[in-house]
């Protein structure tokens, strides 16, 4: 994959991740994770979940979403499911 | 009085693995309902209701229980339950439902709906499980701590109680301190088919719920403190309160019930450890008195803003799995206790730190006395003589 590629997925899951959790996208960095964020909790992981199965179209399984936990997790199985291309 | 049936059809069908959820649900959509039913294949939903609606109630009533169906399904996940044990074919000799058994015999006395007072051989039989699960607290030298059944608002206000279990909150109040009101009162209150009728005017604001959990008790008397020696194992039995509505049935779902509990608190790996370590060892206890239950995965009774997300988050993290006891005589299990972890929400919301300076971990083990002994019961029956050998020697 090449770079501007991913730096293209990256940018469009800061921007998920900054809708999703209600806080300006600078405050999403590549190494953020799950908890670092009051707002990223279990609501707000989900809200997570849901705005990129809309944004993707895709479904993420019950055993995925406990692994979708930081920014640079969840850039990765985009790519690797190919569905970011 | 025979009850009028209105059939609703869903706009969005509802799949298998929600049914049981959304009728549950259904429950607290309109006090005209006796019952709720979601029909097979999730298409329909049939209502029981004392009276035949007028067509503005009937209008209203669509609108609701189509916003509960909307906000439950759109967008759910399929939650994967995970079996931890099965022991559900441990074969068992009962096959009645033992509620007629206990009314017959005056072992429980209904005092009004979800709440009953036992007789001596259920009281007996709690105490004897009551010893187990101490017996458990004390594998892992737990303190003992009790526990108000009062619980003050503002603690279940932060850690987001109301939110996410508004339905179940049970309120307390007491008259205003006013003399007129006191008075009045005194002279003029009185029961109708409605309960008291004396005007909410007269009662005091609400700053007091009864408390519908144990641990979070403890969890307050930890706030905003270091946690002491980095690591806490509590134990405590609390009367506890959840409001279920038409749900309310016999001894299998009771709005004032027992919980024992067994807590933890520390580090992420200590919890996770403890909360296995106990379920290990209940196993051996369960076998011991011959309980045919199953350990799965499973999601507390969020309300349904909550439910969908909640429900989901806490499959996905595997952070509840529940005993469920089987009861032979409707092919079916009841949840009997559960094995909870909660990550560092509590930590996190009160504030209660590692030696580190990260917030704390916890997780608890809990298990509801009476819904113990109405399994058990209903799986052996009332007699003592067909009792495992173990439950009788130790009742002896």
């Amino acid at each position: 994959m090449d770079n501007d590629l991913q730096t293209q997925t990256m940018k469009r899951v800061q921007a998920i991740l900054a809708e999703a959790l209600q806080v300006p996208p600078d405050e999403i960095s590549p190494q953020l994770a799950f908890g670092d964020l009051p707002q990223w909790d279990s609501m707000g992981h989900m809200e997570v979940i849901m705005r990129l199965e809309e944004s993707f179209g895709i479904e993420v399984n019950a055993d995925t979403i406990a692994g979708l936990t930081s920014v640079l997790v969840i850039c990765s199985y985009l790519e690797e499911q190919g569905y970011v291309r | 009085m025979s009850a009028e049936i209105l059939e609703i059809v869903s706009t969005l069908p509802i799949p298998e693995y929600l049914s049981g959820e959304v009728q549950s649900k259904l429950a607290y959509v309109d006090e005209a309902i006796l019952q709720a039913q979601v029909t097979p294949g999730g298409e329909r939903i049939r209502l029981s209701l004392a009276a035949a609606p007028d067509s503005e109630q009937r209008s209203r009533l669509e609108d609701k229980v189509q916003r509960v169906v909307a906000s439950m399904v759109k967008g759910a996940i399929k939650l994967k339950v995970q079996v931890l044990e099965d022991h559900l074919d441990r074969p068992v000799p009962y096959a009645l439902d033992p509620m007629e058994a206990l009314l017959a015999r005056k072992e429980v006395k209904p005092e009004a709906v979800g709440i009953f007072a036992v007789g001596p051989l259920l009281s007996r039989l709690i105490q004897f499980f009551e010893g187990l699960f101490l017996e458990l607290a004390d594998s892992f030298d737990a303190a003992p701590y009790r526990f108000p059944t009062l619980i003050p608002a503002r603690y279940l206000e932060r850690v987001n109680y109301f939110r996410a279990f508004p339905h179940s909150l049970s309120f307390v109040t007491h008259l205003r301190t006013d003399l007129d009101a006191i008075d009045h009162f005194a002279q003029h209150a009185a029961c109708d088919e409605h309960g008291l009728n004396e005007p909410l005017t007269s009662f005091a604001g609400i700053e007091t719920l009864l408390s519908p959990a144990v641990c979070y008790h403890l969890y307050f008397a930890l706030a905003d403190q270091p946690l002491p020696g980095g690591q806490v194992v509590a134990t405590a039995v609390g009367t506890c309160f959840r409001y279920e509505a038409i749900n309310l049935t016999s001894l299998e779902r009771l709005w004032n019930f027992t919980m024992r509990e067994v807590i933890f608190v520390g580090a992420k790996d200590f919890v996770l450890q403890s909360r296995e370590i106990a379920r290990q060892r209940m196993a051996a206890v369960f076998e011991k008195i011959g309980l045919a239950y199953r350990v799965e995965s499973a999601n507390d009774p969020f309300f349904i803003g909550e439910f969908r997300k909640q429900a989901a988050f806490q499959s996905a993290f595997q952070l509840k799995f529940e005993i469920r006891a089987r009861l032979p005589f409707k092919e079916s299990t009841l949840a009997v206790g559960s094995y909870n972890y909660h990550q560092d929400f509590f930590g996190r919301q009160l504030n209660i730190t590692l030696p580190d300076g990260s917030p704390a971990h916890t997780g608890c083990v809990a298990f509801g006395l009476e819904r113990m002994a109405f399994a058990f019961l209903a799986q052996y029956g009332l007699e003592p003589s067909g009792w495992p050998e173990f439950v009788r020697q130790a009742l002896a």
